[in-house]
This record gives structure tokens, sequence and C-alpha cells, in this order.
């Protein structure tokens, strides 16, 4: 387990594209031998693919104009004052 | 586009309101995707979406051109959403976490009146599914995986938005990756 806190560690350095290149090959070589933490690297960079997939959604009709109705109106004034 | 946005923020400065339509128009499904995530529930992020825009405009005085408007904008966003979190009621919480799983459950989908080919109702499901589950992250996780994976900025711009170190951000990324991990192996 504590072998396995040091990869899991090194593996989110990966993911956050820090890894140096020395971490990096130490990295792969412990996943070629290692098959608990090789199912979890892929567990994780499936998380991610599959996060990138979330539902998209769209603002609602209308939703500019709403915003620009309820600006305040002192500002609406400001090029007529100068 | 990012030219685009420049030239409208100027202008809106001067006081030319109208230019500000453009710049909503811009960002508004980012930002009430944004607000919607943050909060599951699309009437709270219309509101939430709205009074970002609402706020952007009033202090656009105090918007900084030498930095990116979007990151500015996103604070403003995510501060609304942590804030309208934070005010609400215990149970009022865990109502809006069950309204942000609307559309969840298999006889809503075989409800729904439109006809889809039936690969396209799974994937929907899916993305569905996957929302649902991003969504029953703790905030501070959920709003940090949200902008690194679905608005895809980097880990500096990410630290800007909520004013947190590039420390934090990371140990509270490794957190939520592993915490949705946990919850999508089984997908």
């Amino acid at each position: 387990m504590s072998c396995n806190k040091d990869y899991l560690n090194l593996m989110h350095i990966y993911l956050d594209g820090d890894i140096s290149r020395e971490d990096e090959s130490r990295l792969r070589r412990h996943l070629e031998d290692c098959e608990s933490c090789q199912k979890h690297f892929h567990e994780l960079n499936r998380t991610i693919t599959l996060m990138c997939s979330a539902e998209r959604v769209e603002a609602p009709e209308g939703f500019t104009e709403n915003v620009m109705e309820n600006l305040p109106s002192e500002k609406k004034t400001v090029k007529y004052r100068r | 586009m990012d030219q685009f946005i420049i030239e409208k923020i100027k202008q809106v400065k001067k006081g030319d309101q109208s230019a500000f339509a453009e710049v909503v128009s811009f960002y508004q499904n980012k930002i009430f995707q944004h607000c919607y995530r943050m909060l599951g529930n699309k009437h709270e992020a219309e509101d939430i979406a709205q009074e970002a825009f609402i706020r952007a405009y009033i202090n656009i005085d105090s918007f900084d051109e030498k930095r990116k408007f979007s990151t500015w904008l996103y604070r403003i966003a995510t501060n609304l959403t942590i804030d309208r979190i934070r005010k609400r009621k215990p149970d009022y919480y865990l109502d809006a976490e069950v309204k942000g799983t609307e559309g969840l459950d298999m006889y809503s989908q075989l409800a729904s009146t439109e006809r889809l080919p039936g690969e396209e109702v799974e994937s929907r499901e899916l993305q569905r599914y996957i929302q649902h589950e991003i969504s029953q992250l703790p905030a501070k996780y959920r709003s940090i995986i949200m902008l690194r994976y679905l608005e895809e900025f980097s880990l500096q711009e990410i630290s800007e938005i909520l004013d947190v170190p590039l420390g934090t951000v990371k140990t509270r990324i490794h957190r939520g990756r592993e915490a949705l991990r946990k919850r999508l192996r089984h997908v």
C-alpha cells in the first residue's frame, strides 16, 4: 500500500502534465509490473474521458435580453452626459 | 475571438451598453452551464448566471484589460454559486441535489415524446449520469473538476478564478479525480 501511494501520486502529477522525465519512466516501469496500479491508472484515464462527455446544457431562450433589461439604467446615460 | 471580446469590453467601458449584449450572448451558454453544474438546478442556475452578468457589467471598470475576461467572469459566477450553496438550508440542499437528477430515471426517459434511436438515448442517459455523479462531489472539488475538464481552463487559470493557491488546486483536483474514479469505475 505504501508503494501504491507513491505511484498514485505520480499518476496525478502525470495527469497534470507536471511529471519529470525521470519520474515518468519510473511510473511506466512500475505500471508494467503492477497490475493493480495499472488498473487504477486505466480507471483514472477513463474517468477523465467520461467527465469530458458530461451533459451539455444551453442557456434558456431570451437569456441575453433578460440580462440587458435588468442592467442598471444609470449607466445608459453615460454617453449622453459627456 | 478574444480580440472580438476585448473590443466589446472597451466599448462597454466607454458607456456603450448595447456592446454588452454581444458579450452576454457570447458567454451565456458557458456561464449558464457552469452555474447549472454547480447548482444542479436550472432555475437557480438562470438566476445566478443573470446576476453574474449584471455584476460583471456594474464592475466592468475594475476589470483589468491585460487579463483574460473569461477568467474574471467565471470568478464572479463561481463566487455567486458558492454563496448560493452556502445560503441553502440543509434540507433544501438535499432537495436540490435530487432535483439535479431530474430525468435520470428510466421512466421519465421513456416517457419523453422525442423519438431517438436507441443508442442516442443510451448516450444521453450516460451523459446525465456522469453529470449527476459530478454534482455529487463536494463543491470545492466539483468547481475545480468542472473548470479543468469541462471548461478547459489551465490549473493556473483555475487558481486565479477561485483565488486559491496553485498547490491547493492540485491537491483538490487529485482528490476530485479519485472521488470520481470511484463513482464512475462501474460505468
